[in-house]
């Protein structure tokens, strides 16, 4: 358990410096591209070497580190960052024959690149590190969070994820069937009954501590799964709320990763059979696209929604929560296999 | 007592298929380190890499591991996985039990395809059958369909640091209560992206790697895999334990993306934090397993940072001047070394060494030696800045 203070997200919608989510911006091609700030804080010259996963992911850090005491770690969650510059560094390989190659596609291409260079741009020597468990990698950055806070109850952390969009990982993923083959815009998604969803990409950065004071919101449990028996999942998220959610509480909301591909929707129903009737329903995937780390941009928008902003009547799917939102679960499947369950409520 | 016990250890290198295999090499001092030999490229017979001589069908066929889209990084973590499962005698229940969880590292993954992977982004057909094999988790995803694993999964990057953190994140899901016991390594092969990515930095060497010498050239490449169980000392009464893992710490050097800054602040502070986390003084180590790569920029960087820490520098030695530097694997490869030190009380002569370097004048072990060890500390630092400290210990 433990608190997130600041936060942050660049995202396909407007969510940042401002957020104004209630105005929808729809998938181009199939993706919802982020919707690039101008990184007034990053310095020019590096800027211009960065690709677009590092400038989304330092462009979301920076701003919630102004002002506050250096982190005593930072600890960052992505599945793609790097694989363009990767792509790009092979492909030199190949077209050149291995010559005579300029190493800075390889020295990019590293996943741990936003890490290190915020630790780098913010000269912090503590703990750092880059979780890449595809779609838990953000799940393996709140539970590493949640430890290193148990072990130093006075630490305070920048915790985030970031992945992108880049021509090669499209394209392997559209390859692998991820992506619908017919084009859909905002809700449609939800309701084509095909296969696939749409790209998508974000960068969300939290500060998290253990001190309630000021918090936005308060990261109750966090759990994750490989099956691909849905039964087996409803019985891990039963246990999962029956451990965490506190006594006499009700989850009061339900944000689900639901992403339109109808092989995972087995999942989806599952979990909204468990919390059942008395709680609402809203769906994100829409704004934010399909991609490993989605639900950071997930817990962001809980975050806005348990300090007071309204949900957007585009989230909703089933009933709206009444007045004094408390608890809400986040529950995502990433291709059938991996699970996230996610418990976030008021501080 | 809670403390983290080591019930299991697997290894494959170019020192061998097994950890006696490898241990035997130690002790001769072997080097690993020949002409790149398995797989076609402009390097072929020129470049001293470091290979495990068994090319994939050979793997393939001894693990019987022939499902669509394995690669030679994942067959390399499955045969240490199984060598460190059967050691410390998990049964396939305990496998698939919802408290053991897997963490493991890697650089490349399934990008040791290179060729495979260029023609996949080309093609505008239907994908190969490696299609969902590029990515870095594809090695954990493999090992978890195989086994049917349902406990914490993870896949860590911290670039050559990789495995030392998978190694810290297991114990601590351990330590927390999130997981019982952990399976925890790394694995990497030798690939054309590396090979190409770290020539392109100048950092690879024409010649064997020659690790804290005046006359050192740079890196050479490796490939391998090791995995260690991790359990609590009280869940395994009566169980061989090899060592105990007393201390860690992951600090950040925030000076350059690909090299170290000139006064060492990430590696000293991994070290001096892992001695914190240990309850250790610097005196009580008596060998440390340096990251030591054989670069100009590493060795006088770590020397320094270990003149700094230590009044007198224990002593120390680079086994990559036996299995090359294997990236990812390299953290989990030394634990396991580190821990044959520590079980066996004796230390591998230091190899390819001839001449310390004057501004540190620091001479890493040469000969074998029994003696008797307690502490034992392993580095590893990775670009990125990321740099990790292990302390095992005799349990």
């Amino acid at each position: 358990m433990f608190y997130i203070h600041q936060h942050s997200c660049i995202s396909p919608q407007q969510t940042f410096p401002v957020s104004r989510i209630d105005e929808l911006s729809d998938a181009v091609d199939k993706k919802l591209q982020v919707i690039e700030p101008s990184y007034e804080q990053i310095p020019p010259g590096m800027l211009r070497r960065m690709g677009k996963a590092v400038r989304i992911g330092v462009g979301a850090a920076l701003p919630i580190l102004k002002g506050l005491p250096a982190p005593d770690g930072i600890i960052l969650g992505t599945a793609n960052a790097g694989k363009e510059d990767c792509v790009k560094f092979l492909n030199q390989i190949i077209e050149y024959n291995e010559g005579m190659l300029t190493p800075l596609n390889f020295v990019q291409g590293t996943p741990n690149a936003i890490a290190s260079q915020v630790g780098i741009l913010t000269k912090n020597h503590g703990y750092n590190i880059t979780h890449m468990h595809l779609g838990l990698a953000f799940e393996h950055v709140l539970t590493d969070a949640d430890m290193q806070i148990t072990e130093n109850p006075s630490g305070l952390f920048l915790i985030g994820a970031v992945d992108d969009i880049s021509v090669y990982n499209y394209y392997f993923e559209d390859k692998g069937g991820w992506y619908k083959k017919e084009t859909v815009t905002g809700k449609q998604l939800y309701d084509s009954g095909t296969d696939g969803s749409v790209a998508g990409e974000a960068a969300a950065m939290f500060m998290v501590n253990g001190n309630r004071t000021g918090a936005a919101a308060k990261l109750i449990a966090i759990n994750s799964l490989h099956h691909t028996d849905a039964e087996v999942m409803k019985k891990y998220l039963q246990q999962f709320i029956i451990n965490h959610l506190p006594h006499g509480e009700k989850i009061d909301l339900l944000l689900s990763g639901e992403n339109g591909d109808n092989r995972l929707r087995v999942f989806y129903d599952a979990a909204e059979e468990i919390t059942g009737r008395e709680t609402a329903i809203a769906r994100f995937k829409h704004m934010s696209g399909e991609f490993p780390t989605a639900t950071a941009m997930g817990l962001w928008l809980c975050c806005r929604f348990l300090q007071g902003d309204e949900i957007p009547g585009h989230m909703i799917k089933y009933s709206k929560p009444e007045k004094g939102l408390r608890n809400i679960l986040i529950y995502n499947n990433y291709k059938g296999i991996q699970h996230s369950f996610i418990l976030v409520a008021i501080p | 007592m809670n403390r983290i016990v080591v019930t299991g250890i697997g290894v494959i290198s170019a020192m061998g298929d097994s950890v006696a295999e490898n241990r035997a090499s130690l002790i001769l001092g072997k080097c690993g380190i020949s002409l790149l030999d398995m797989f076609p490229s402009k390097f072929s017979g020129s470049l001293p890499v470091a290979e495990v001589k068994k090319n994939n069908t050979a793997l393939q066929e001894k693990l019987n591991a022939f499902e669509p889209g394995v690669t030679r990084t994942s067959l390399l973590a499955l045969h240490a996985f199984e060598e460190a499962v059967a050691n410390s005698g998990l049964s396939n229940n305990q496998l698939s039990d919802f408290n053991t969880a897997l963490v493991s590292g890697n650089t490349v993954g399934g990008m040791c395809l290179t060729d495979e992977m260029y023609e996949d982004a080309k093609k505008e057909t239907t994908g190969s059958e490696y299609i969902a094999s590029y990515d870095y988790a594809s090695v954990n995803m493999y090992l978890q369909q195989r086994y049917r694993l349902n406990g914490n999964i993870n896949t860590i990057n911290t670039a050559c640091s990789s495995s030392a953190n998978a190694i810290m994140y297991g114990a601590r899901l351990i330590k927390s209560g999130r997981a019982q016991r952990a399976i925890v390594g790394g694995a990497d092969s030798l690939a054309k992206f590396t090979i190409n990515g770290f020539n392109a930095l100048h950092i690879l060497s024409p010649e064997i790697c020659t690790p804290f010498d005046i006359n050192r050239k740079g890196l050479n490449l490796g490939e391998g895999a090791a995995f260690l169980v991790l359990e609590k000392e009280s869940d395994c009464p009566g169980k061989k334990i090899y060592a105990t893992l007393s201390g860690y710490a992951n600090t950040n050097d925030a000076y350059h993306a690909s090299s170290l800054s000139d006064e060492g602040i990430g590696p000293f502070k991994a070290m001096q934090q892992a001695l914190q986390s240990a309850n250790l003084s610097a005196s009580d180590i008596d060998f440390i397993n340096a990251h030591g790569t054989g670069t100009e920029n590493n060795d006088l960087v770590e020397g320094t940072a270990m003149l700094q820490l230590f009044k007198t520098v224990p002593p120390f030695a680079s086994t990559k001047a036996n299995t090359g530097h294997t990236l990812g694997a390299a953290g989990a490869i030394e634990a396991v070394y580190s821990i044959l030190n520590l079980h066996h009380q004796e230390l591998y002569p230091g190899i390819n060494f001839k001449e310390p370097i004057p501004a540190t004048g620091l001479v890493p072990v040469k000969t074998y030696q029994q003696k008797g060890l307690e502490h034992i500390m392993s580095n590893s630092f990775g670009f990125g800045g990321n740099c990790s400290t292990l302390i095992f210990s005799k349990p």
